[in-house]
């Protein structure tokens, strides 16, 4: 046997032992701990949330889910390195829809979210309510809007910072309702609220988790809320006074070219924890909703969201 | 009051909170020591752990990493010069050059006792004060954010090694650095030149790691010494702090102690200032401010009391309002929320026994922290000891691998590496880097502040501040006669250093 003959054959046994290897790899998957990228930073509602479900989910995964929190140009630094990522599935992001669907038309950025990153499911979403300091006149939303048409600039919009999760909604209801407010970013929600019970600021929209204690003591007022439920029993949605619902969605994403039997697997995993009695209690008891979404469907509200996206910066930033 | 207090005891006293808390202590100093590994990092991978636990185990345990990662923090700063935070920035003026002169164990046992001192006492304030506490930190807005940064930039400038005007350069290089990025405000990007790497900003850990210890081993190369520790001193690196060494520091911890109980009121920021405050009064109130910088025991206490004295009023608005002032507070909320404890204005009368509980707890982990980083202390002091072709390496292994386990990002090396340079550049030229770091750290801050005042004063900022914003007016119309003074102090102190050159 010559050597040329000899490599040749090696090599063609190489190739068989891969092309031999493959379906069992993606039989084994996941065969090792998967990296859960957190765009955004400690203590946030987003490592709450992923600290609770990667402590259920390794029951139905068979591996461990490591978060890995990559804070940095208000999202854009865990946005990059997640779509970077080699797409085997041991790579996800667990990210919002302002992230995804907005920050790209802010500005040019070296990657197309909607293109690049493919959903696994969407955990559930965040629904913030207006708020106000007790003690300011307005009982409900169209009072306060009332007072914002009548004093151009005079209302002042508090935001946990600009166009995130709860800018944005709140920017919409202002734009539709045709108000001229003042926008007074801070570096997140407590801050924020900070601001709100000093009376810096006249409304923000707060999470439960922080509004929830602060209204129950009657030192705040909520006039509306986000979401399909009601957050405040009575307290009317932003849907039912003819708004968007304005939720923040807490979405789990894979850079796109995983295989599809392996986005299955991911997917199949996160839909049995909505029946996990341990992942339901722990999200209970930090005040979230499981609000579960397929990944698909949620997939086809991206474009849809950037659209309506895209007038509302339009029309605020007046790029 | 008094009754949940005494019930709020009686729930610490138990064998698996003291046990757990403990533990927590043990893992945050150990997590902490370690270059790149930080506090709040070390909170959130132990967080979900602390949610299957018993509420008066899990949120004690959370605590000990808490306090635990904050002395930890001060060890390889006090050893190898290499900050982990900007808290322990103020550390490194006095601690390698104690370390050097073989006196590492009285560092660490100084910073120990003035750790543990400065917050026992911050903790009780709190206890007693809760109320009036939570009063004054909602009058501190963007206005008074603002002012009192402005003053603490221009008193930490000041207070450095080098002239007033070295330091005010090396601030401003500082706050520009801190611009690089995207703005905090608008979110445009700024000084980047289209490179995405730095659209986040300049990572601070490895640009600290850079300036404070990079420097340090490029000095140790060139004198050629064979052992960091000075051979004569050798012998003594377990020497342990004398009584007498520290009754001589009692003032300067009630000092700090007060400084960073009243700074700890301002949320995100107390740590960091509170530390440079605190050692700037010290050096001020001393009789010989001199030898401040060159290995000053006093200079330790000054500014880990300070630093620790934060700890207790930063819980005030987490307890109070719901409000987390900073990540490590933020990642607090998160446990308590895990544990259906909801923090806010009624958590106080629905969980009273439960809060006091926690607050007790906090007490206790000091006292517990005292014993275990006392017997701890002799292992990591003789870490310098080590021979110096062998220690040298290994600190430099440590300033890589930190800077690049922080966000597993290779640029960071390269960050590290450019204020490595820069650092033993400005050490050449007789800069102190330390205006530029506290410039850094605080400028986003100042920036947002500012731009917020500016909103809403709504274009008429000055009027806004003097009509609605008294306290802001005050500290600004006080601090050019301030500015005056440091400028005239630095001024003396040169001419007296002209006129008798030190030895």
């Amino acid at each position: 046997m010559s050597i040329r003959k000899l490599s040749r054959s090696m090599l063609v046994a190489v190739l068989l032992v891969f092309v031999g290897l493959s379906p069992v790899i993606a039989d084994n998957y996941p065969s090792k701990p998967i990296t859960l990228i957190i765009p955004l930073g400690a203590g946030g509602s987003h490592d709450l949330n992923a600290r609770v479900f990667t402590s259920v989910i390794p029951s139905y995964l068979g591996q461990a889910v490591v978060v890995k929190l990559m804070p940095g140009a208000g999202g854009q630094t865990g946005t990059a390195a997640a779509i970077k990522a080699k797409p085997d599935g041991y790579t996800l992001i667990f990210t919002h829809n302002y992230i995804d669907q907005l920050q790209p038309l802010l500005e040019k950025l070296p990657y197309d979210t909607i293109k690049d990153l493919k959903s696994v499911c969407r955990i559930n979403y965040g629904a913030s309510s207006v708020v106000v300091r007790a003690d300011k006149p307005w009982k409900t939303l169209d009072d306060m809007l009332a007072y914002g048409k009548k004093s151009p600039g005079k209302l002042i919009f508090t935001t946990s910072g600009n166009w995130g999760a709860t800018m944005t909604p709140g920017a919409r209801v202002l734009l539709e309702a045709g108000v001229d407010a003042t926008y007074i970013p801070y570096k997140g929600g407590g801050p924020a609220m900070q601001a709100i019970l000093a009376g810096d600021g006249d409304f923000m929209m707060s999470f439960p988790s922080q509004a929830g204690p602060l209204v129950e003591a009657g030192k705040i007022r909520a006039l509306a809320s986000a979401g399909n439920t009601r957050v405040f029993p009575d307290v009317p949605n932003l849907k039912e006074l003819g708004y968007e619902t304005g939720t923040m969605d807490r979405i789990v994403m894979a850079p796109k070219g995983v295989p599809e039997d392996r986005m299955k697997i991911l997917r199949d995993a996160f839909a049995k924890l909505n029946t996990d009695k341990t992942y339901k209690k722990l999200m209970k008891r930090i005040g979230e909703n499981i609000e579960y979404m397929d990944g698909p469907d949620y997939d086809k509200l991206r474009p849809v969201n950037q659209e309506a996206y895209r007038v509302l910066v339009k029309k605020i930033s007046g790029q | 009051m008094w009754d949940n207090f005494l019930q709020g005891v009686l729930l610490t006293l138990r064998w698996d909170t003291f046990g757990m808390m403990g533990l927590g202590l043990m893992l945050g100093m150990f997590v902490g020591a370690l270059p790149g590994f930080t506090t709040i990092m070390a909170m959130a991978v132990l967080l979900p752990i602390s949610f299957f636990m018993d509420p008066m185990v899990g949120i004690p345990f959370l605590i000990g990493v808490y306090k635990g990662g904050i002395y930890g923090g001060s060890i390889p700063a006090i050893l190898v010069s290499m900050p982990g935070t900007g808290a322990s920035v103020a550390t490194t003026f006095d601690g390698p050059s104690l370390t050097k002169k073989g006196k590492s164990r009285k560092a660490m046992e100084m910073a120990l006792f003035a750790s543990v001192c400065g917050d026992l006492s911050s903790d009780i304030l709190t206890i007693l004060f809760i109320g009036p506490i939570a009063i004054m930190a909602m009058k501190i807005g963007p206005p008074e954010l603002g002012a009192i940064i402005l003053l603490s930039l221009i008193i930490i400038s000041a207070t450095t090694s080098g002239l007033f005007i070295k330091g005010l350069v090396m601030c401003f290089i500082g706050l520009f650095f801190s611009m690089i990025g995207q703005d905090p405000l608008g979110g445009m990007s700024r000084f980047t030149f289209g490179f995405f790497e730095i659209k986040s900003g300049i990572p601070l850990l490895p640009m600290l790691i850079g300036l404070f210890a990079i420097p340090e081993i490029l000095q140790a190369v060139e004198k050629k010494i064979t052992s960091f520790v000075a051979e004569e001193f050798n012998l003594k690196a377990g020497e342990k702090l004398t009584f007498k060494e520290f009754r001589r520091s009692i003032k300067t911890i009630i000092r700090s102690t007060a400084i960073g109980t009243s700074l700890g009121i301002i949320p995100g920021v107390g740590q960091v200032v509170s530390a440079f405050v605190g050692y700037a009064a010290a050096k001020n109130a001393s009789k010989h401010p001199e030898t401040y910088g060159k290995g000053e025991l006093d200079g330790i206490a000054a500014a880990e009391a300070a630093n620790n004295a934060v700890n207790g009023p930063t819980l005030v608005p987490l307890l109070t309002l719901g409000i987390p002032g900073d990540k490590i507070t933020a990642i607090l909320l998160g446990a308590f929320i895990a544990q259906g404890l909801r923090p806010g204005p009624q958590l106080f009368t629905e969980q009273g026994p439960l809060v006091f509980a926690l607050l007790v707890a906090m007490l206790f982990a000091n006292i517990i922290f005292l014993v275990l980083g006392y017997l701890t202390i002799p292992l990591f002091a003789k870490v310098v000891t080590i021979r110096k072709s062998a220690l040298l390496p290994l600190t430099a292994i440590f300033a890589f691998a930190g800077s690049y386990v922080y966000r597993s990002d290779p640029f960071d090396l390269l960050v590290l590496v450019f204020f490595g340079v820069f650092g033993y550049a400005a050490k050449k030229l007789n800069f102190d880097v330390t205006p530029m770091v506290m410039g850094y750290i605080l400028g986003p801050v100042l920036e947002y502040s500012f731009g917020q005042t500016i909103n809403l004063g709504r274009g008429d900022t000055l009027h806004y501040i003097f009509a609605a914003r008294p306290i802001t007016a005050v500290i600004l119309a006080i601090t050019p006669f301030i500015t005056a003074g440091l400028w005239w102090r630095s001024a003396r102190l040169r001419n007296k250093h002209i006129k008798e050159p030190p030895s």
